[in-house]
């Protein structure tokens, strides 16, 4: 096992010592969503605006299964899981011809489109008021309103997540997603059916996306209109980029730093989103890979300092 | 019979006429050699034949079969492949994963596509890594392709056609940029191949050109103008005036 894996697996089982059990909980969900999010971002190169609309779905339909049906969460999490790749197909199917700010401004437009159904829709979304009352039904005798519980469980399936989708990016579709990010031209010329790929990319994202959302539900016990606005879509790229796009594990660092920042800071700060802004100013001038590549760099400098203090002696 | 062939391919950007009734045929296991001044609609005629953009007209056959129109992903998969006369890579994977990408799209199977680890399709890895050896770049396999030189990435541009294990292989100018020497060695690569595979080059150096060609076709502003053996081009009175007056005085 690599050590990034043990440092996650250890984050893991430290992180409920170190902080509330909702707000260890709301990291590794971000964190799922993040991962989602950098398929198409840092491995495809497609900058989705848009992601949220995924995890709103997801949210707002298993939410309402949950409910008023009280759905086994299996049957809740599969069902969020379908939802947030079949909307994240529906996108995908209208943006992947597109590039550029095209792109980018139609995975926003459609977004909107969401967000205002959502927002119109108030029977079943209650509208600005939100979808509360979902509820956290017993899985196998384990009462998930015990939040250590509900942790553990979030915690698990944030590992699953990480795993499958380290196989996903190791595979040949890993590749060519990166190859399509490189060259779309040269990509196409060898074989490859380039906006059917990113199809792809958009739909597995979207089902990670969707996971996230149904998990979110069930965390704060209610589907707050904002899930599925532009905000949400603007943090979890905000998160990825912060924690480093062009690294598997950045967003998880992203998420890390997104959620500790907006905890911890937004008490003492109403406008805590403009120091957002400013560290994503710092990313783009400074530190295009984020804090991954922040690191990368603190270390290097520091084992040159080393050597140069060796040399002195 | 001819492996690839065209019959009043056209293509028209707006008002000009970049490929204008070119009616060619390829002779399977041959080394045609397609020459003209620049502008000359070269590079455009290799973008109609592998799908790149539609003719405006015209049929393009390949091994009896009519693929005009079909997408440029599909014609790869056909057979046909190319090298671009602009480098055109990807900058920021290895050179063997450059050269694997095309040897896994060649391999027209997506079993295992979004679970099988890539290091475990080992034919495919193989194919990359002759490919690679072929054009003399097996020990750079791990290097990103932005790093290497201007010339090596003109190796590893002919390295990806290769990878697709091609029954038609399309080289636009493999030797542009290159310095004397550069261009010495990619001759002899190119010389190389011939007889494995059947080869369309375009080439811009003349005794290039005449040193490896079988048969040689001269374009001018769009229209072929002549086809023959090397010896044959360069007695023709036609293409010395056209195109070789201005080549050989250089
Ligand atoms: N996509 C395009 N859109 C518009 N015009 C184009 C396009 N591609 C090529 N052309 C034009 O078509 C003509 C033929 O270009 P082409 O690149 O095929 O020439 P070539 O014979 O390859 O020349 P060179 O030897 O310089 O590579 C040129 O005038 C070029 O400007
Ligand atoms: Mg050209």
């Amino acid at each position: 096992m690599s050590r990034a894996w043990l440092a996650v697996l250890a984050a893991a089982v430290l992180l409920p010592m170190a902080v509330r059990h909702a707000l260890a909980t709301e990291i590794w969900i971000f964190a799922i969503f993040g991962l989602g999010l950098n398929l198409l971002l840092g491995y495809t190169g497609l900058l989705s605006f848009g992601q949220s609309t995924f995890f709103g779905a997801a949210a707002y339909v298993a939410g309402y299964l949950l409910k008023h049906y009280e759905t086994n969460v299996f049957a809740a999490l599969g069902v969020g899981i379908v939802v947030g790749a079949v909307s994240a197909a529906l996108v995908g199917y209208l943006c992947v011809r597109r590039s550029g700010l095209y792109f980018i401004m139609l995975t926003f437009a459609l977004n909107q489109m969401f967000y205002f159904i959502a927002y119109q829709w108030t029977t079943v979304t209650g509208g600005e008021d939100g979808m509360p009352g979902i509820g956290r039904p017993a899985l196998l005798g384990v009462d998930f309103r015990n939040p250590l519980a509900y942790y553990v469980f979030v915690a698990a399936l944030f590992l699953l997540s990480l795993w499958i989708m380290q196989r996903i990016v190791e595979s040949p579709l890993g590749k060519i997603l990166q190859a399509i990010r490189e060259n779309d031209v040269r990509a196409e010329a060898v074989g490859y059916d380039v906006p059917r790929f990113k199809l792809l990319a958009f739909v597995i994202g979207g089902a990670f996306s969707g996971l996230a959302g149904v998990l979110y539900s069930m965390l704060f016990g209610i589907v707050p209109l904002e899930a599925i606005g532009f905000v949400f879509s603007g943090n979890v790229l905000f998160a990825t980029l912060i924690g480093g796009s062009g690294s598997f594990y950045g967003p998880i660092i992203g998420s890390f730093v997104f959620i500790w920042l907006s905890e911890s800071v937004s008490v003492v700060w109403e406008r805590w989103p403009l120091l957002l802004g400013v560290a994503f100013v710092i990313v783009v001038l400074f530190f295009r890979g984020g804090c991954v590549e922040a690191w990368a760099r603190f270390w290097s400098w520091r084992e040159r300092r080393r050597a140069l203090a060796g040399i002195a002696q | 019979m001819a492996l690839l062939r065209t019959e009043s391919l056209t293509k028209a950007f707006g008002a000009l006429t970049a490929v204008n009734g070119v009616t060619l045929e390829v002779q399977a296991g041959t080394l045609h050699s397609i020459i003209g001044p620049n502008g000359a609609g070269k590079t455009t005629l290799f973008n109609l034949l592998t799908g790149q953009f539609p003719p405006t007209s015209g049929r393009i056959v390949f091994d009896g079969r009519d693929i005009t129109g079909t997408p440029a992903h599909r014609i790869a998969h056909l057979g046909l492949a190319r090298s671009f006369q602009r480098t055109n890579v990807f900058p920021a994977l290895s050179i063997l994963d450059n050269v694997w990408i095309a040897a896994f799209a060649r391999g027209r199977s997506w079993r295992g596509l979004v679970w099988r680890r890539s290091d475990g399709y080992a034919e495919v890895t193989e194919r990359a890594r002759v490919a690679l050896a072929d054009v003399g770049l097996a020990d750079k396999a791990d290097q990103p392709a932005r790093e290497i030189s201007h010339g090596e990435q003109r190796q590893l541009e002919l390295a990806i056609a290769l990878a697709a294990a091609p029954r038609v292989l399309l080289l636009d100018e493999p030797a542009a940029g290159l310095s004397p020497d550069e261009t010495q060695k990619m001759v002899a690569l190119v010389r190389g191949l011939k007889g494995r595979y059947t080869i369309v080059l375009i080439e811009h150096k003349m005794d290039i050109i005449m040193g490896v060609s079988d048969r040689v076709s001269v374009m001018h502003f769009g229209s072929l103008i002549a086809e023959g053996t090397p010896a044959e081009i360069q007695r023709n009175p036609e293409v010395r005036r056209a195109y070789l007056g201005g080549m050989v005085a250089e």
